[in-house]
C-alpha cells in the first residue's frame, strides 16, 4: 500500500510537469557609469519556464491543468493561465529619463507613471477587453498599483508602436492576437510596489542580486522604475525578467563631490551570498572609454574585455562589494558641453503651448543627432480630453519652410467623448543634422462635474508620446519616451449641482408658465369704473 | 436695398479677412460642436485620408456638409468667407421675400429696413463671421418659411427637410409650415378665426415631407458609408455628449446633473421642446407664419446646442410683425436684458476661460439672463399677437386676462 501510494505520488508529480520541462532562473545587474558622473543600473531577473506554451484562449473553457512551480513565481503563473497572457508588460517609473544625457536605457520602457500593455489571443469565451480589465485589476492586487483605472478612456491599441518582443503562438483561424495598451503617467512607484515585486523572486532581498535592493536607496535615485516583461520564446518556453533600473548620483552622495561608487556607498547593501538556484548570477560593469580618465575596479573582475569587466557570483564567493575609483580626481568636473554631443539619436521635446482653457497647441520638436537620414515612428495616445485637430498639423524645417511631406504613412483612431482616447501613430523622416518642429492645434474638453479627479485644479497628467526608431539594416528598434504632459482644463463649480439645477429648472418653469398662461386665458375688457366686467 | 446688401457683403469680406477672423473662430457662443468650422475642416480632413470622420467624436456635421465641402466647394477659408456672406444675403432676400408675401406689396420703403435689421444683427453677423455653420440652418429656415409664404408647397418642404436634416430640432417647425401651406400668410392676428384651410389636405404633404427627409437620410448614409452619423450628429442633440459651454441652457445643466438622473433630464429636455408645437399652433391657427415665429423663439432658448444666431433669426423676424409693435408690453426692459447678456456672455466667458479670474458660475449666470431675455421677447410677442385681435383700449375700460 505504501508502495502504491508513493508511485502515485511520484505519477502524480509527473502528470503535473508535463507542461513543462523544467525551470531556469538568471540574474544580472549590469552597471553603466555615465558620462555626467551618475551610475545607471538595471537589475534584471529572468525565470525560463522550459517548454511552456501560453494557454491557448479557446482551453479558457475547459479546467486548466494544476500549477505546480518551484522558481516561477506562482501567481504570476495563476494570472498568465487564467486569462491566457501571451505577453505582457508592466512598467512603474518615476521621473525623466534624459536620453541626450544617458543614452537609451537597457529597458526601453521608461515612461513615467504606468504603462501596463499585454498581447492576448481572442477566440475565448469572454472577450478581449474583459480579460484586459481582469488583467488590469489583477496586476493592481499584485503590485499595489492603480492600474484598475486603465479603463477604456485609457486603452489603445498601438501594433505599430508596440509588437511583440517575443513570438505569438498560432491560433487557429480565423483568431489572432490583439493588443491592449494603456498608461496612468500620474501613477507613483515607490516601496509598496517593490516589496511585492521582491516577493515575486526565488532570492528575496538576502541571497543573490536581489540583496542589493534596499527601497530608501533605489527610491532616492535621480529615475528609477519597476519592470515585469512575460514572453513566449519559441522553441524554449515562458521566460519572465522581471527588472529594476535606477540612474543613481555618486556625486551628489559622495561628499568630496566625487563619482566613486561602490556597492555599499550606492545601494548601501552588499552581496552576502550568491543565491543558490540561480543558474547564473552575473555583474556587469561598463567601462568608461579610454579618454576618461584611470580608474580602478576592486575586486578584479572575473573576466573583462575592453568595454566590460564581469563578476560571476560562485558559490564559494565571500561577501562581494564592487568598487569604483577614480583615483587621481579630487571632486568630479560636470562635463560642460554635455548638450553639444547628444548620446541618443534624435533629441524631442513635447510641450502643449496655450493659456486657454479651450484651445491649445501641440509643439513637438525633433532634431536628429546623427548626419544620417532617420525615420521613427511617431505614436501619440491621447485621452479624449484633448481633442487634435489633424488638418492643422504643420511640419516647418529649419529655416521656417513647411514640409509636410516629411510624415507618411498615418493611421488615426479619433477620439470618443467619455470612451475612447485618440491614437495617431505615423512615420516621421527626419533629415541629418536638423531640427523639425511638428505644430497642432487641440481643442480642451470640458467634462462632467463627475468626471473630474478630487483635486480638479491640479489638471490632467497626458500620456507621453512614444518615438520608435526604425533602423533599415533591421536591428532591433529603440523606443523613446517624452516626459508626460500636464494640461489644465476648465472646472464647472463643484458646489453648484443643486443650484444649477434649481436655477435652470426655475428659468424653463417660468418661461412654459407664463407662456401657457397667456394661451390659454381668455382676453377681457374691464370696465375701471367698478361696475361688473364684461365678457367679450 | 441693393445698397445695403452692398454694404453687408463688403463689411463682412472686410471684418472676416482682418485679425477678428482669428479671434472669432472658436467662440463657442458663436459656434456650436454642431456648426463649428474647425470641426468641419477637421472631418474633411479626416474624410480625405480615408478615416470615417463619425468614428469619433470631432466631427457631428450633416454627412451632406462632408459632400458638399470635400467636392464641390473648395477648401479654402477666403471662398468661405464670400460663400457665408452670400448665404446671408440669401437669407435677407428671403426675410424680404416674406414680407412682401405677408404684406401682398411689391417693393417697399421697409425692405431696407429688414434686410438691415437681419444683415447688421450681431446675433447673425458675429456666426457669420466664425463661419459657423447655422448661417446655413437660419437661410434654410427662412428660404422654406419664404416658399411655404409663398405657396410652393415642395419647395418649402425640401428646405425644411433640409434644414431639419442639419439641425434636427427644426422638425418642430413641420407642422406650421404644412398650416401655411394650406391657409394663407397675410396677417389676421387682428381678426382671429379658425383655421379654415383644409386639414386633410395636410397628410400629403407630410408624406412629402417624410420622402425628402427618409431620401436626404439614405443619401447621408451612402456618402458617410454606414449609419454612423445618426448617433454622432443627431445623437449629440440628444445626449449631449460635448458640453462645450454655449449661450443655451443645456451645457452646465448637464455637466453639473447628478449621473443616475442624466437620462431622464436628457428625456425631459428633449421632450418639452415638443410641448410648444401643439399649443401654438391651434391658438395661432389664424396666423401660422406667427406660430413659426414663435416656435423659432422656442427653439433659440431652448435647443439643445444653440449659437447666437438662434435668437438672432427669432429677433430677426420680429420685423416682419408691426402690427403688434403697440402691443408690447416691456421691449425696453427686453432689450435692456439683451443688452446686458450680449455684454457679458463674452465678458464672463473670457472671464472663466482665458484670464482663469472668473469660474464657471458667471459664464452660467450670463446665460441665464440671455434665458430670461429670449424667454421675455418670447412672452411679449405672444402676448402682442393675442392682444392684437383685442383692438385699442377705450376710456374707462382695460383689457386683461380672466
Amino acid at each position: 500500500m505504501r508502495w502504491f501510494a508513493f508511485f502515485s505520488l511520484i505519477l502524480v508529480q509527473c502528470s503535473l510537469s508535463a507542461a513543462h520541462s523544467g525551470e531556469e532562473y538568471h540574474e544580472e545587474l549590469k552597471l553603466r557609469p555615465l558620462p555626467d558622473g551618475k551610475l545607471a543600473a538595471r537589475f534584471a531577473f529572468t525565470t525560463l519556464l522550459k517548454g511552456a506554451i501560453p494557454r491557448a484562449p479557446t482551453n479558457l473553457t475547459v479546467n486548466d491543468e494544476s500549477q505546480h512551480y518551484t522558481l516561477f513565481p506562482l501567481a504570476m503563473g495563476q494570472l498568465l493561465r487564467e486569462y491566457a497572457i501571451t505577453e505582457l508588460h508592466l512598467t512603474l517609473n518615476a521621473g525623466k529619463w534624459d536620453y541626450d544625457r544617458w543614452g537609451y536605457p537597457e529597458e526601453p520602457g521608461v515612461g513615467s507613471g504606468a504603462e501596463l500593455w499585454t498581447w492576448m489571443g481572442d477566440g475565448a469565451p469572454t472577450s478581449i477587453d474583459e480579460r484586459w480589465k481582469a488583467i488590469q485589476n489583477a496586476h493592481a492586487g499584485l503590485f499595489c498599483a492603480s492600474l484598475g483605472s486603465m479603463d477604456t478612456q485609457r486603452t489603445t491599441s498601438p501594433t505599430r508602436a508596440f509588437p511583440p518582443t517575443g513570438d505569438l503562438p498560432r491560433l487557429p483561424a480565423p483568431h489572432v492576437h490583439r493588443l491592449r495598451h494603456a498608461t496612468l503617467p500620474a501613477e507613483h512607484v515607490c516601496t509598496e510596489n517593490l516589496t511585492p515585486f521582491l516577493k515575486l523572486l526565488p532570492c528575496p532581498a538576502h541571497a543573490g542580486i536581489a540583496a542589493l535592493l534596499a527601497p530608501h536607496k533605489v527610491f532616492d535615485a535621480d529615475w528609477h522604475g519597476l519592470g515585469v516583461h512575460v514572453r513566449w520564446r519559441a522553441g524554449k518556453g515562458v521566460e519572465l525578467v522581471m527588472t529594476v533600473q535606477a540612474v543613481f548620483d555618486p556625486v551628489r552622495m559622495s561628499a568630496e563631490r566625487k563619482r566613486d561608487w561602490s556597492f555599499h556607498s550606492v545601494f548601501d547593501r552588499t552581496i552576502p551570498r550568491s543565491c543558490p538556484v540561480a543558474t547564473t548570477s552575473l555583474i556587469h560593469v561598463e567601462l568608461p572609454p579610454p579618454g576618461d580618465g584611470s580608474y580602478t575596479l576592486n575586486p578584479a573582475p572575473s573576466t573583462a574585455n575592453q568595454a566590460v569587466a564581469t563578476f560571476s557570483i560562485s558559490k564559494d564567493l565571500p561577501e562581494l562589494d564592487v568598487t569604483m575609483k577614480w583615483g587621481e580626481e579630487s571632486r568630479f568636473a560636470y562635463p560642460l558641453d554635455a548638450s553639444s554631443t547628444p548620446l541618443s539619436d534624435f533629441s524631442v521635446q513635447r510641450t502643449l503651448k496655450g493659456s486657454s482653457q479651450t484651445h491649445g497647441q501641440l509643439s513637438i520638436v525633433i532634431r536628429n543627432n546623427r548626419p544620417t537620414e532617420l525615420s521613427v515612428l511617431y505614436l501619440e495616445t491621447m485621452p479624449w480630453h484633448v481633442e487634435f485637430y489633424l488638418h492643422t498639423l504643420r511640419i516647418t524645417g529649419p529655416d521656417g519652410q513647411q514640409c509636410n511631406d516629411l510624415f507618411s504613412n498615418m493611421t488615426y483612431t479619433p477620439p470618443v467623448p467619455h470612451a475612447q482616447p485618440a491614437m495617431l501613430q505615423a512615420m516621421l523622416t527626419l533629415p541629418p543634422l536638423t531640427t523639425l518642429r511638428l505644430t497642432m492645434d487641440a481643442r480642451k474638453s470640458f467634462l462632467r462635474y463627475t468626471e473630474h479627479p478630487p483635486d480638479a485644479q491640479r489638471g490632467w497628467d497626458l500620456p507621453p508620446a512614444v518615438f520608435v526608431t526604425q533602423s533599415a539594416s533591421g536591428g532591433a528598434s529603440k523606443r523613446v519616451y517624452t516626459p508626460a504632459l500636464l494640461v489644465d482644463l476648465a472646472t464647472p463649480d463643484f458646489s453648484m449641482p443643486y443650484n444649477v439645477i434649481i436655477m435652470s429648472c426655475t428659468l424653463i418653469a417660468l418661461i412654459f408658465g407664463s407662456l401657457f398662461n397667456i394661451l390659454t386665458r381668455r382676453f377681457v375688457v374691464v370696465k375701471v369704473d367698478g361696475n361688473v366686467p364684461k365678457v367679450q | 436695398m441693393a445698397f445695403e446688401l452692398a454694404f453687408a457683403v463688403l463689411l463682412r469680406l472686410v471684418l472676416v479677412l482682418s485679425p477678428l477672423r482669428r479671434l472669432l473662430k472658436d467662440d463657442s457662443q458663436l459656434s456650436s460642436p454642431l456648426t463649428s468650422y474647425s470641426r468641419l475642416r477637421e472631418g474633411i480632413y479626416l474624410f480625405r485620408e480615408g478615416i470615417n470622420p463619425y468614428s469619433g467624436g470631432t466631427f457631428r456635421h450633416s454627412p451632406l456638409f462632408l459632400a458638399l465641402f470635400s467636392t464641390v466647394i473648395p477648401d479654402s477659408e477666403a471662398f468661405a468667407a464670400i460663400l457665408w456672406a452670400c448665404v446671408d444675403v440669401l437669407g435677407a432676400w428671403a426675410l424680404v421675400r416674406i414680407w412682401r408675401a405677408r404684406g401682398r406689396v411689391g417693393t417697399s420703403k421697409r425692405d431696407s429696413l429688414i434686410a438691415a435689421l437681419y444683415l447688421l444683427n450681431p446675433y447673425i453677423f458675429l456666426p457669420s463671421l466664425s463661419l459657423s455653420t447655422s448661417t446655413f440652418d437660419t437661410t434654410l429656415q427662412l428660404v422654406s418659411l419664404m416658399f411655404a409664404a409663398q405657396g410652393q408647397a415642395s419647395a418649402s418642404l425640401l428646405t425644411l427637410a433640409f434644414t431639419a436634416h442639419l439641425s434636427l430640432p427644426s422638425l418642430l417647425l413641420l407642422p406650421p409650415t404644412v398650416l401655411l401651406l394650406l391657409a394663407d400668410p397675410y396677417s389676421h392676428l387682428a381678426s382671429p378665426r379658425p383655421f379654415n384651410g383644409k386639414i386633410s389636405k395636410g397628410l400629403p404633404l407630410f408624406a412629402e415631407f417624410s420622402a425628402y427627409f427618409c431620401s436626404l437620410v439614405l443619401a447621408s448614409t451612402v456618402v458617410s458609408d454606414g449609419s454612423g452619423w445618426i448617433i454622432n450628429s443627431w445623437g449629440a442633440g440628444l445626449l449631449l455628449p460635448d458640453l462645450t459651454p454655449n449661450p443655451g441652457l443645456w451645457w452646465y445643466f448637464f455637466t453639473e446633473m447628478f449621473d443616475h438622473f442624466r437620462p431622464f433630464f436628457l428625456m425631459i429636455f428633449s421632450v418639452h421642446l415638443v410641448i410648444y408645437v401643439a399649443p401654438l399652433c391651434i391658438k395661432f391657427q389664424h396666423d401660422p407664419l406667427y406660430a413659426a415665429f414663435l416656435l423659432l423663439g422656442v427653439l433659440g432658448i431652448f435647443k439643445p446646442y444653440p449659437t447666437l444666431s438662434d435668437p438672432g433669426l427669432f429677433l430677426s423676424l420680429i420685423s416682419l410683425f408691426p402690427e403688434t409693435y403697440p402691443h408690447l408690453r416691456y421691449p425696453i426692459v427686453t432689450t435692456l436684458l439683451h443688452l446686458h447678456a450680449f455684454l457679458l456672455l463674452p465678458l464672463f466667458h473670457h472671464l472663466w476661460i482665458a484670464t482663469g479670474t472668473g469660474n464657471a458660475n458667471f459664464f452660467y449666470a450670463s446665460t441665464l439672463v440671455f434665458g430670461i431675455a429670449n424667454g421675455g421677447a418670447l412672452l411679449d410677442c405672444v402676448w402682442a399677437g393675442l392682444r392684437v385681435a383685442m383692438g385699442e383700449e377705450r376710456e374707462g375700460y382695460v383689457i386683461v386676462q380672466e
